[in-house]
């Protein structure tokens, strides 16, 4: 079989799609709007895609403080869906700055928290490659790194996380339900990305088989008042993140409460700001205290020779979005 | 001839999917062809084996420098014929096969054993290797009117910078493709082209056949900007070596990746520009260009030619120079030259006002050139204060001090302009129009329509001349069975078609008025011909109440129906008694949010001067499609060479930004009309002209929006913080 040709199989249920999902060389199919390009661009092959859109993953269900979204919820259903838009519009917000309406009406919750990096290096077959091809070396590091990380970084990748809703789903502390053969497991969002190492660069801490089948959030919506997704970028629309910052607060008696912070474009997976969350708590809404968390945002920040502007930008973004969250009720 | 606005002629086949693009014939046979890469910079192919490839299902042949050594030597197969690596990604062999996959599976199974030497990739690695081209494109290369170091020792204000621009990639919606066959010794060759009988001339002078020998259809284009020209050619070659190995039609399509590096691109540049005043008038300008052209070709863009013109000044020197890279090749890009040298040009004006303390439109009408300066001519028109005068107006200029200051939202608000310019030029054209006895015109004139409207132009040119409607014509383009029309470049196929259909025309009607004015038994028997009009499908007497049909006089006098071809020359440029000129003043509005540096156009007001607009309808879907493509070159457009490969980076629409739908401003387009006695039909092109000077504007705007002076493009978040 030719690498352009791969098998592909409509798993008849969970349960079949998680036993061939096993198999070296097997893929998930959902939205495909990664793993298609990808595949055309000759970045992966699969030897099996197994389609699993049709399957029965797309619920969302609200129990008391919990709210559950199946894994193969598309984009834009779940922007639209007025429940989700009451009590978690951070979500709404960031996967409305996702892509354009086409992607987002076909692209699913779980397929977008494994979506692939966006560096040019990963992208490109021809060029070295740790997360592409362990050992083949980092293109980026002394090449063109403008979109490169500040902070999570190894020598042998410096490569970040494109997703939008990953950003707005680590500042909620969702939490994700994994499934395979052998059962079910329970992970933070942050546990599903891990860092890089030396020489290799892995996109999630997925076993083999392993499909991501639920988004949870416990409690979130005790954010619903005080939350913004700001998303910076060279264009209007339908462009990756330069610098995003999902901001969520809660506010009593005029005084924050909690505070919630990840940033996107930045790192390898969401990067939780836990100092500037931190130095909120206990705070008024003031522009000073939202200086001051801005300020250890970039805390720690390495840049490379092209991307030194983020750090600046991150802590810009920061205030705004505190600003935006902070500012009404 | 009227002024009118007529809906695209073929707007209804492209919306149903009827215009079939040279890319969608599917011949019986026909095989699918993918390019062998490169995966070095710089070196020299030693060996091709095939033997993977060829035991793959479907593989029919490859084609490489072996096969291509019978073509003729010249520019346009010397990347085919030789072993020489030039660039990341260069094709080093053509494979066909029954399917595309097939032939794209063989490609890669095809291995090139290449000799590496160390490559050269960025401009700033060899600025000292800077070399002076002899020309730049029709211009020398060099010029020097007066003495511009002594009039800038003497200057009562200097202002010297450095301005840069970066390489963009052209882009049309539609790549290229060709369909290729031969008929025994003639070949028919469907292809993306710009220029129909220059690709017919280089296939006979390669494969050394007669041209009538050979059939180049290009009938439809989404889109050119100028790559759809030479460095097509030989890949193209290529295709035709396999359909006649194979003898079947054979089909190469470029990816969007291959689009990045195979068929041109706009140029880097680094421009330093010295502008000296002397009371706020220009006693000398100097403007010197750095430009990156590649290893295996020369190509300079017209950049500093521009400056030669635009401004009245004694002292002005301009000098071009080039630096060999193992990149791409540059082409024309559209407003090439004059997008990049205004640029660094109008954002020196506007910081020479900021300097001089005065308003930067002000500057610019002190320092209108009465006259072509350069070549001691006049202007055969020119109406660049009306541009100013209008677009300042309609824009509200007369606001800027009070309304940039302000800020809506998160947004700091910005006004900026800038002026374009672009010469009026022709080139040779015939046309042939044929009046059937139904009383419908066929127009013929092969020349290409990239997507701009040149099918409705001609046929709205003949139909205007005979008094015909538009449905009774019927146009016929993009085809070398078709009298030679121009190439579709340099903003010139309307004022060059325009001529050559009138002149067919003319001919049409005296022998329509001859028929029927020395027929005793019409109306208009005995008529002068000078009292005669076309209208309405009948000659009317303009004196008299008399009048027939066309198809009338056609029945009685010529059955069969009427034909005329018309042909018009070439613009001589050593005999030109004036100086023809495009020109437009760009306003723009922006808003600058200073704490995350995100910029957006917000208004764009446009008045532009261009002779005779034929189709205003036409003219202000041009004007905003140009001004759309240098907002793209002001903001978004970067291609970026990685510096340890010299591969492409990111060869995608993900990566290669250009503005979408979110990031269009509202456009005000205004079109003064011109009378240019000096030009046949008084039409000068429009095309470019949008597309130069905004990016200017914009830069001056956020300077005036932050503060901040941005001397290089893209204009990007970081240089906003």
């Amino acid at each position: 079989m030719s690498s352009a040709s791969f098998n592909y199989i409509r798993a008849a249920e969970l349960t079949d799609a998680l036993a061939r999902g096993e198999r070296a060389g097997a893929a998930y199919l959902a939205g495909g709007t990664d793993l298609l390009p990808l595949w055309k661009a000759s970045l992966t092959a699969p030897q099996d895609v197994i389609d699993i859109s049709h399957l029965p993953l797309a619920t969302i269900i609200r129990a008391g403080d919990t709210l559950s979204i199946g894994a193969m919820a598309r984009l834009s259903d779940i922007a639209a869906h007025a429940e989700v838009k009451a009590h978690y519009p951070l979500v709404c917000d960031a996967i409305l700055a996702s892509a354009s309406g086409q992607v987002r009406n076909v692209a699913t919750m779980g397929g977008n928290l494994l979506q692939r990096t966006r560096c040019p290096y990963f992208r490109d077959a021809g060029l070295a490659c740790n997360k592409r091809d362990p050992g083949s070396g980092c293109g980026t590091r002394h090449g063109e790194n403008r979109h490169a990380v500040l902070f999570g970084g190894s020598p042998g990748c410096v490569a970040t996380h494109p997703s939008d809703l990953a950003v707005a789903l680590a500042a909620l502390d969702a939490r994700i339900v994994v499934s395979s053969d052998s059962g079910e497991r329970e992970l933070a969002l942050s546990e599903l990305y891990p860092l890089p190492g030396e020489t290799t660069a892995p996109d999630s801490s997925l076993r083999p088989g392993e499909m991501i089948t639920a988004i949870r959030m416990l409690n979130a919506a005790r954010f619903s008042n005080h939350a913004t997704y700001l998303k910076i970028r060279d264009r209007a629309s339908f462009e990756f993140a330069v610098v995003s910052v999902a901001a969520a607060l809660r506010i009593e008696d005029s005084v924050i409460a909690e505070a919630r912070l990840a940033a996107g474009g930045v790192a390898p997976l969401p990067w939780r700001l836990e100092k500037s969350e931190a130095a909120l708590i206990g705070r008024a809404p003031t522009e000073h205290a939202f200086a001051e968390a801005g300020a250890l945002a970039i805390e720690g920040a390495r840049p490379l020779e092209g991307n030194a502007f983020k750090i600046p930008l991150l802590r810009n973004a920061v205030i705004r979005a505190l600003q935006t969250a902070g500012g009404h009720s | 001839m009227k002024n009118r606005t007529i809906a695209r002629y073929e707007g209804t086949l492209k919306v149903t999917g009827q215009a079939r693009y040279e890319g969608e014939m599917m011949p019986e046979g026909l095989l699918h062809a993918a390019l062998v890469e490169s995966p070095i910079a710089c070196g020299e192919l030693q060996s091709l084996d095939a033997s993977r490839a060829a035991a793959l299902p479907g593989f029919a042949t490859l084609v490489s420098h072996e096969d291509a050594a019978s073509l003729k030597p010249s520019a346009a197969t010397a990347l085919i014929r030789e072993k020489a690596i030039h660039f990341h990604g260069q094709p080093v062999a053509l494979v066909a096969a029954t399917t595309l996959s097939e032939a794209r599976e063989a490609a890669k199974a095809t291995q090139a054993s290449i000799a590496a030497r160390t490559a050269l990739t960025q401009m700033d690695q060899a600025l000292d290797q800077a070399y002076e081209p002899a020309m730049v494109g029709r211009f020398p290369a060099a010029t020097r009117r007066g003495d511009s170091a002594k009039a800038l020792s003497e200057a009562g204000l200097v202002v010297r910078r450095r301005y840069t621009t970066t390489v963009n990639n052209h882009h049309p919606m539609e790549p290229h493709a060709v369909v290729c066959w031969w008929e025994g010794n003639k070949a028919v060759v469907h292809t993306c082209t710009q220029a129909i009988f220059a690709t017919r001339a280089i296939i006979a002078h390669a494969f050394e056949m007669p041209p009538v020998d050979i059939r180049v259809l290009s009938r439809y284009l989404g889109g050119g900007f100028g790559c759809k020209g030479q460095l097509w050619w030989p890949w193209m070659f290529w295709a035709m070596l396999a359909s006649r190995k194979t003898n079947r039609p054979v089909r190469l399509e470029l990816s969007r990746a291959q689009m990045f590096t195979l068929v041109g691109r706009r140029q880097e540049t680094a421009q330093d520009l010295a502008l000296g005043f002397v009371d706020g008038r220009l006693t000398a300008i100097e403007h010197d260009v750095v430009a990156q052209t590649s290893t295996h070709a020369e190509f300079s863009d017209s950049t500093a030619v521009y400056t030669r013109f635009l401004y009245a000044c004694p002292n002005v020197t301009t000098r071009h120079s080039l630096v060999r890279t193992n990149e791409p090749q540059p082409v024309p890009m559209r407003a090439p030259g004059t997008a990049p040298g205004t640029f660094a040009l109008e954002s020196a004006m506007d910081e020479a006002a900021e300097l001089l303390g005065v308003d930067p439109l002000e500057l610019r009408l002190d320092n209108f050139a009465d006259h072509d300066q350069e070549n001691g001519r006049p202007w055969s028109s020119n109406s660049l204060r009306e541009c100013y005068r209008v677009g300042a107006e309609r824009f509200g200029w007369a606001e800027r001090r009070a309304r940039s200051a302000a800020k809506d939202g998160r947004w700091k608000i910005g006004f900026g302009m800038a002026t374009t310019l672009y010469p009026a030029i022709r080139q040779a054209c015939r046309a042939r129009v044929a009046l059937r006895a139904d009383g419908s015109l066929l127009v013929q004139c092969g020349t290409q329509d990239m997507g701009s409207g040149t099918y409705t132009a001609l046929g709205q040119i003949a139909a205007d001349a005979l008094g015909l409607p538009m449905d009774k014509i019927t146009v016929e383009l993009g085809d070398t069975e078709l009298p030679d029309g121009p190439f579709s470049g340099g903003s010139q196929v309307t004022a060059s078609i325009f001529p050559a259909v009138e002149a067919a025309t003319a001919k049409l009607r005296a022998s329509l008025a001859g028929l029927a004015t020395t027929d005793a038994t019409s109306s208009l028997g005995g008529k002068p011909p000078e009292d005669l009009e076309f209208a309405d499908g009948m000659i009317r007497s303009r004196s008299g109440n008399a009048g027939e049909r066309l198809t009338d006089v056609l029945a009685r006098a010529a059955a069969d129906g009427l034909e005329a071809d018309g042909e018009s020359p070439a613009t001589d440029h050593q005999q030109l008694a004036a100086t023809g000129m495009g020109y437009g003043a760009i306003f723009v509005e922006i808003g600058v949010d200073a704490a995350l540096g995100e910029i957006r156009v917000r208004r764009v007001c446009g008045a532009f001067a261009a002779g005779r607009i034929l189709n205003p309808l036409l003219a202000k879907s041009q004007y905003i499609g140009g001004l759309i493509g240098g907002i793209g070159m002001a903001l978004h457009e970067q291609t970026v060479t990685d510096a340890a490969t010299g591969s492409i980076l990111g060869k995608s629409f993900t990566d290669y930004l250009i503005p979408v739908h979110a990031d269009m401003p509202a456009f005000d387009i205004a079109m003064i009309d011109e009378d240019d006695p000096h030009l046949p039909g008084g039409v000068k092109g429009i095309g470019m002209l949008g597309t130069a000077g905004i990016q200017a504007a914009i830069a001056n705007a956020v300077y005036d929006a932050i503060g901040k002076r941005i001397r290089k493009l893209p204009i990007r978040i970081e240089d906003c913080l």
